[in-house]
């Protein structure tokens, strides 16, 4: 399954940046007009003189030898490049998921097992806190906490681990703030659901404890679509994070992904392409391992 | 010679920003703005500009000064934008140099000219890379020639074209001689073609050297530490400095890609970011605002101009290119897209370009008369050339928010004095396609660029549009007097003559409007005020900038 997405992202990818505007050449020299020797022996050295389909042959055949190729303006090898900036984004991404599980299921749960101002205010605060976009967090914040307050760093990762947790803080709220409201405002309508079923309402007849009502009753039931949301709202994370990245100046591979795809440097785009790929299908994949975890009727691999 | 498009930040959500942060709203330009205070269209030009920051007298531990993106290589023959022109001048070190009032002076050579045809370049006692070996005349030849190599794919080839040969002659010595006088040439190798790096060393690394795994060898006050893409480029102060008298006071300068104006602008005011050579910085007024930040605005080496690239439409009759020019609301375009860091021209090239015969330039500039508005008469003159209604096509992107605006005045002009104009709007990333691609420029009457030269000469950008060879000369534009003012100062070896040429070639230029100038952005220069001693004038660019960077106080 994964190698077959990755083959046909691979190809789709390629394609869509071969067929993108701009010239690789032109992005190197900076539109600068070069001899046309220099130009010859770049695009010979690039294979930027071969056929569409050539071009996109020794970039697979290399890759399945596991070298992702050489990026055209650094000059540099892609796997390098790619594991410089890969615990960047997996920080970012992963602080963001702690935030959405803790802070976003808290909520939920909070406000839909407790009827009242609380539960008022949550769902007024995340109505307004899911249409907030990344890139308006980003700006917001940096103007409140790094600019007219002062308490985190406007930019950059940081140099030691407290470091760059207190770099990632900003941006991994930027990034968690809509998902994080959606999630929580999908746990408290289960809940709520959950709540009013039928056999939730004999269980309190019979006055079994509230505790081991939500768990076995309530939170059993609801977690399921707590799990699917959770798990769609992070694998898209991992696609909204250029846009936080970017914001914050992190040296991550949204970022990257962003720069070189401007400047059509395709091996590049190519290669961190499939690792989030990779990410994507392997979250999904996490979440459907959960399922059956939480729910015995469904089983991995069988036919439902 | 020398020849940039634009830069291609892309200017996302700033003005956003912009809008947040200043409770207030724009605000007319500040005018006695930081140190250099240059009033938008003050008539002597470069009054208020300062070429440099005072030299700073305390250490500092370590900065981080921003560049527009990340930079690409630290090999000298593939730098030709701002990150990497910025990264190769902090560490390395020409055979001459340009001072920040952009005279040229001794670099890691001094120069004789025995005749015209021959360049004598003497090694300094005493220059010595890095890693301590002494600089040598076969170090200095190999760079050179590697410079003119085509095979390479360098961006220099060019500067060479009249030089026959380049040889070692003395065991300091290196001789360069012509084809043809050539007293251009000597502003090349004060600029980044002119870098002096060890011959073993680039041998050794092959097609590594430059690049993040590789490394480099060079002869500055600050040596390279790291070069990690995303986490920048990381020089630390050289002890061992072949120049004793300086010692670099900033133990460690990163050079970080900041691609986002309104990133850019939040580092700056929150300490984050120490320094940034800016340009065209829509978030100007806010930086001078800043308690954190001063900044200095300096001579430029830049013009905005318009490139007009056929002289087959409206735009072949000189009339019409000078009614547009005459249009044109440049005061405007000093307001809004620069915030008031650019001058009202009188010339095609920025009078911070006048490096040499400095008296000669200054006289004549001050004679030609400053390209204000004036809308009455630039109707009248397409009336004469019978051009009212036909229809101009400007080439330009949306996306890049600079060239949109001044695109935007040019509709303005043309629509004010009766003519029609069509866009051709292209991406941002298409938009390079207009100097590269004949393609791309059929159909279209002109597009807009911010360009400069290597060298503090208005010849050294002006030579590129005006000669039949040059390579922004997109439509055969040929004016004879213009043309032998130039080849004639090319081959003049006395600066103020060679002065009196270039201001007769500008002042016919001027006339002619190959080119319409828009205006002269000047160099910005916004650091933090712990610090001082940048270079502020655009001579950054190509000559060691931090060698006087330290702490104020």
């Amino acid at each position: 399954m994964l190698v077959a997405s990755l083959l046909i992202a691979s190809f789709v990818i390629f394609a869509a940046v071969y067929l993108a505007p701009g010239n690789p050449i032109a992005a190197l020299s900076g539109g600068r007009s070069l001899p046309p020797s220099s130009i010859a022996v770049l695009e010979h050295r690039y294979h930027l003189d071969q056929p569409f389909l050539a071009q996109y042959w020794y970039w697979l055949s290399d890759a399945l030898h596991g070298n992702l190729g050489l990026s055209i303006t650094l000059r540099e090898n892609v796997s390098t490049l790619i594991a410089q900036r890969v615990w960047t984004t997996a920080g970012l991404v992963l602080y963001a998921s702690l935030l959405i599980c803790v802070i976003g299921i808290g909520l939920g749960l909070l406000s839909g097992l407790r009827p009242g101002r609380l539960d008022t205010s949550t769902l007024v605060v995340t109505a307004v806190s899911a249409a907030i976009p990344a890139f308006v967090a980003a700006i917001v914040l940096i103007l409140v906490f790094a600019v007219q307050l002062g308490w985190f760093p406007a930019l950059g990762n940081g140099t030691s681990l407290v470091d760059n947790i207190r770099h990632l803080t900003l941006p991994a709220v930027a990034l968690a703030i809509s998902s994080l409201a959606i999630v929580a405002r999908v746990t408290r309508a289960s809940v709520r659901e959950e709540g009013e079923r039928e056999h939730v309402q004999t269980a309190v007849s019979r006055g079994i404890p509230g505790r081991q009502l939500i768990q076995r009753h309530i939170l059993r039931n609801a977690a399921i679509p707590i799990t699917t949301v959770t798990g769609i709202t992070i694998a898209s994370l991992i696609a909204v994070a250029a846009v936080v990245e970017t914001a914050f100046s992190l040296n991550g591979l949204g970022a990257y992904l962003v720069q070189a795809a401007e400047s059509k440097d395709l091996a590049v785009v190519q290669g961190i392409s499939l690792v989030l790929v990779t990410a994507f299908v392997v979250v999904n994949v996490v979440v459907d391992v959960l399922y059956a975890a939480l729910d015995p009727r469904v089983t991995l691999g069988g036919n439902r | 010679m020398a020849r940039r498009p634009h830069r291609w930040a892309a200017v996302a959500a700033v003005t956003t920003l912009a809008l947040a942060a200043a409770a207030c709203g724009r605000s007319a330009p500040s005018t006695g703005g930081g140190g250099g205070g240059s009033s938008a269209g003050n008539v002597s030009p470069t009054k208020g500009l300062v070429t440099t920051s005072p030299a700073g007298t305390k250490p500092v531990s370590s900065v981080v000064w921003a560049v527009y993106r990340d930079v690409n290589s630290l090999d000298p023959i593939y730098a030709f934008d701002y990150p990497e022109n910025t990264a190769v001048s902090l560490m390395c070190e020409s055979l001459l140099r340009q001072a920040p009032d952009g005279s040229l002076q001794p670099g890691l050579a001094t120069l004789a000219n025995p005749n015209p045809k021959t360049f004598v370049f003497t090694i300094k006692p005493g220059a010595k890379f890095w890693d301590g070996h002494p600089v040598t005349p076969a170090d200095v030849v190999y760079g050179l020639k590697r410079g003119m190599d085509t095979k390479l794919g360098g961006f220099y080839g060019q500067v060479f074209t009249r030089v026959s040969s380049i040889t070692a002659t003395g065991s300091d010595q290196v001789t360069i001689k012509l084809k043809q006088p050539d007293y251009w040439l000597e502003g090349e190798l004060a600029s980044i073609p002119g870098v002096v790096i060890e011959k073993s060393v680039v041998q050794q690394q092959g097609k590594n050297y430059g690049t993040p795994s590789g490394k480099i060898m060079c002869t500055g006050a600050y040596e390279l530490k790291s070069f990690a893409p995303g986490a920048g480029v990381v020089a630390t102060a050289n002890p061992d400095y072949w120049q004793g008298s300086t010692k670099a006071l900033v133990q460690q300068i990163t050079l970080k890609g900041v691609p986002d104006t309104s990133t850019l602008t939040s580092g700056l005011l929150t300490g984050g970011i120490q320094g940034n050579y800016a340009v065209g910085i829509a978030t100007l007024d806010q930086l001078e605002k800043s308690t954190n930040i001063k900044v200095y605005q300096g001579p430029g080496w830049l013009t905005d101009a318009f490139i007009v690239s056929s002289l087959k439409g409206a735009l072949g009759d000189v009339r019409v290119r000078r009614a547009l020019s005459m249009a044109l609301d440049r005061q405007g375009i000093i307001d809004s897209v620069y915030r008031g860091a650019a001058l009202m021209p009188r010339w095609l090239s920025n009078p911070g370009t006048f490096g040499y015969g400095k008296s000669v330039f200054d006289a004549a500039y001050a004679k030609a008369p400053v390209m204000t508005q004036n809308i009455a008469a630039a109707k009248k003159l397409v009336q004469q050339a019978g051009a009212t209604g036909k229809t101009i096509t400007i080439g330009t992107s949306s996306q890049l928010s600079d060239i949109a605006a001044v695109t935007g005045a040019y509709q303005a002009a043309a629509q004010a004095i009766g003519l029609n104009v069509k866009l051709k709007s292209v991406s941002a990333q298409n938009f390079v396609n207009f100097f590269i691609e004949p393609k791309a420029r059929v159909g279209v009457d002109g597009f807009l660029t911010v360009n400069y030269g290597d060298y503090a000469d208005p010849a050294a950008m002006l030579s590129t549009l005006v000669l039949p060879e040059g390579s922004q000369n997109y439509d055969q534009f040929h004016d004879p007097a213009i043309i032998a003012a130039m080849e004639q100062a090319r081959s003049t070896a006395d600066p103020d003559k060679r002065a009196a040429l270039v201001a007769k070639a500008e002042q016919l230029t001027a006339q002619q409007l190959p080119w319409i100038p828009n205006v002269q952005p000047t160099s910005v220069l916004a650091i933090s005020k712990k610090l001082t001693g940048a270079t502020v004038s655009f001579a950054y660019m190509f000559a060691p900038w931090a060698n006087s960077l330290g702490g104020t106080g």
